[in-house]
């Protein structure tokens, strides 16, 4: 068993605010992710959710998607 | 945060859907067509992973994922705080009913039972001799912890959610109650595992 199943099993250690709170943070850190600027601190602990928690892993990754997609359009 | 401090197009869409019947319903299409747009296109960029989803029932899970994200949206205006532009807060609604919806529709046919034979693939095989068996030990060590240490509820999500993979969306529908509910019964089981390996001398393994 690897550190990354052990990860994936166990999830990464350290504090987690979970679904909700996270889902309340994710708009600001796609934002910000999406402007290219630095990732602030008040992100360290919706990083860690996407860490341990698929679902919204996925959901940040298709906001982003999203905000791409659209920065594409403004630049044509 | 007053509108004052919002950018200009997130005021507008404030000053809209708070407007006058005309005004109101007028931003309320534009609203749900943008969520519709942004629920068809996570559909798109997720086909890969719901290829068992008819075309037709894909549109459909679209429009209901944009009616109820706008719902959601309405619902929660007033506790839209600026952090990130409007659109990119509605979008947010969407992408995350437009997921559940197709998560869950992708395991409609699916069990969710555990799968007894995760505990011979999780024994890696390729390393050496010595890696091999402290490798074996830990994974009896966990499978210890998970049946001595875990209610029986955070044992069935544990097995379900962190072994078989199963989408905590598809084990909230199945148990009637949210993600927000599962993940933190997920976290808690995890936290108490994590405590046992450790108390049993493999601090040193775990992430």
């Amino acid at each position: 068993m690897t550190n990354f199943d052990l990860e994936k099993l166990l999830g990464a250690a350290g504090a987690d605010p979970g679904c909700d709170a996270a889902g309340e943070l994710m708009d600001a850190y796609c934002e910000a992710i999406a402007n290219g600027g630095p990732v602030a601190p008040q992100f360290d602990e919706f990083v860690r959710h996407m860490r341990n928690c698929t679902a919204c892993r996925e959901d940040t990754e298709g906001l982003l998607a999203i905000l791409q997609q659209q920065k594409e359009s403004d630049e044509r | 945060m007053s509108t004052a401090a919002l950018d200009l197009e997130s005021s507008q869409w404030l000053r809209d859907l708070n407007a006058n019947d005309a005004e109101r319903n007028e931003a309320i299409e534009r609203l749900h067509a943008l969520l519709l747009r942004v629920a068809r296109a996570e559909a798109a960029r997720r086909r890969a992973s719901t290829s068992q989803v008819r075309t037709e029932e894909i549109d459909d899970l679209c429009t209901q994922a944009a009616s109820d994200a706008l719902m959601a949206v309405l619902a929660k205006l007033d506790t839209y705080r600026g952090a990130a532009r409007f659109t990119t807060w509605a979008c947010k609604f969407a992408i995350f009913e437009t997921s559940s919806r197709l998560r869950r529709q992708a395991w409609r046919d699916r069990n969710v039972e555990p799968d007894e034979s995760i505990w011979n693939r999780l024994a890696d095989t390729k390393p050496h001799a010595l890696r091999q068996i402290e490798n074996e030990q830990l994974v009896s060590a966990l499978h210890r912890a998970i049946d001595e240490h875990l209610t029986e509820r955070q044992r069935l999500v544990f097995r379900s959610a962190a072994l078989d993979e199963v989408p905590i969306d598809v084990l909230a529908e199945r148990h009637g109650t949210s993600r927000g509910a599962i993940y933190k019964m997920l976290h808690d089981a995890r936290g108490k595992l994590r405590r046992a390996l450790i108390d049993a001398g493999y601090g040193d393994h775990l992430p």
